[in-house]
């Protein structure tokens, strides 16, 4: 390369002039085209381009507690509008989902706060975020009921992580629920650290009572034909990542399993790559995997995604219009008798 | 409800390895009552034969005894 070519665009400044919707923000940090905000536009970019992509199937990974922090109605929302496709999260997410499906709350709390005090009035506490002991415990009975009823419908044959997930949102009332947005507009969700959070316990309590009419089995392994079909099936592949952890890990190795590797590519992390630990490692060494095209659509926005989420799906949905309509695209052969 | 005797802990639900709260402070949880196929939920100041010492104190039994001396 030439010197001029390092030389070519000048950073143009921030103007904030009046009123601005949040995609003309966007369009500033744009640019600017430096540091986050350069980052962030261009995640709006991207995500716009896999929308109006027709052949791109969208999958969203969810690890952190972003649902009890404030994103719940918004993923729900998304899911039903069919902006995304798939979503792979954490347990703990669609935990604290199903919670306020049953009446509970998180409330707005602080992390300056003396633990030991919160732990003597039942009050657990994620990071500012603090939830009552009780709403854990109804969702206990609640959901172990529920777990009954599951498998005595089933008969001893186990389920899916997915298959789990659209159980329990047929079984849920609550419109803004995840669990029951994705059971009504037949988005898999899949769960691939189940276990790993109150859903696991819940079973625990309801493998070891008495008089049980029948224990529900989750078979881990069902999800990984699933989730690699829809994979292989997409012309074109996209994910949005939040956090990282087992989530993004399970879209990834779908990506690699299929040999295809992600087209788009959004992560949205705070992580650091030099653990070794995949929530922090960068693009370019999922581009060394396979998992993501070299020549993929991609980014990574170091910043949190409770700020940049919401303007990413905002920004959107600015550019798209309220009335677009996005014909998804089929999903899974393996899914077609379900969906 | 079991009566204290001199040098014990006196029992209740709320002070029980078993308990969590359910409408705090008055009524708890019990994860030993449900497994037993029993109605799990329970007054604070209610104790049963499973009784089994809780590791860290909490506020249960305290707030449900000035709940009660309120009525």
């Amino acid at each position: 390369m030439r010197r001029e070519d390092f030389l070519t665009e000048p950073v143009k400044h921030i103007k904030i002039n009046g009123k601005l919707t949040v995609d003309q923000l966007v369009q500033q940090f744009k640019n600017a085209g430096s540091f986050g905000a350069g980052r962030l536009a261009t995640a709006c970019d991207i995500y716009e381009r896999m929308l109006r992509d027709k052949e791109c199937t969208i999958f969203l990974s969810l690890a952190g507690a972003v649902v009890p922090a404030g994103l719940r109605m918004l993923i729900a929302d998304i899911t039903r509008k069919r902006l995304i496709d798939v979503i792979v999260s954490t347990g703990a997410n669609l935990v604290h989902d199903t919670i306020e499906a049953l009446g509970g709350h998180h409330y707005k709390g602080h992390s300056a706060v003396d633990d030991w005090l919160l732990y003597k009035y039942h009050i657990y506490r994620i990071y500012d975020v603090f939830v009552p002991e009780e709403d854990f415990s109804r969702l206990d009975y609640k959901v172990a009921e529920m777990y009954e009823e599951i498998a005595a419908e089933r008969n001893g044959e186990s389920l899916s992580s997915r298959e789990f997930a659209w159980e329990l949102g047929k079984r849920l009332n609550d419109p803004n629920s995840i669990l029951r947005a994705a059971y009504e507009a037949k988005v898999p969700i899949f769960l691939p650290a189940v276990r790993d959070s109150e859903f696991g316990f819940i079973h625990w309590l309801h493998a070891v009572k008495e008089n049980a009419r029948s224990k529900l089995v989750l078979d881990a392994f069902k999800d990984v034909p699933e989730i690699v079909e829809i994979c292989r099936d997409s012309p074109k592949n996209g994910m949005i990542v939040i956090g990282g952890g087992a989530p993004r890990n399970t879209v990834q190795s779908a990506a690699l399993a299929t040999k295809k590797g992600m087209d788009y590519a959004i992560v949205v992390t705070m992580d650091r790559p030099e653990t070794g630990g995949l929530s922090g490692s960068t693009l370019s060494e999922t581009v060394s995997w396979g998992k993501v095209k070299s020549k993929a659509d991609k980014v990574m926005v170091i910043a949190d995604a409770m700020i940049v989420f919401p303007i990413i799906v905002a920004s959107a949905i600015e550019r798209l219009g309220e009335n677009f309509d996005r014909a998804a695209y089929k999903i899974g052969k393996m899914l077609e008798g379900e969906i | 409800m079991k009566e204290k005797s001199d040098g014990e802990q006196q029992k209740f639900c709320g002070n029980c390895g078993n308990h969590a709260a359910y409408e705090y402070p008055n009524k708890i949880f019990c994860s030993m009552l449900f497994c037993k196929g029993k109605n799990p939920i329970v007054e604070t100041l209610w104790c049963c034969e499973y009784w089994n010492p809780s590791s860290q104190e909490c506020y249960c039994i305290k707030e449900a005894l000035k709940n009660k001396t309120n009525k």
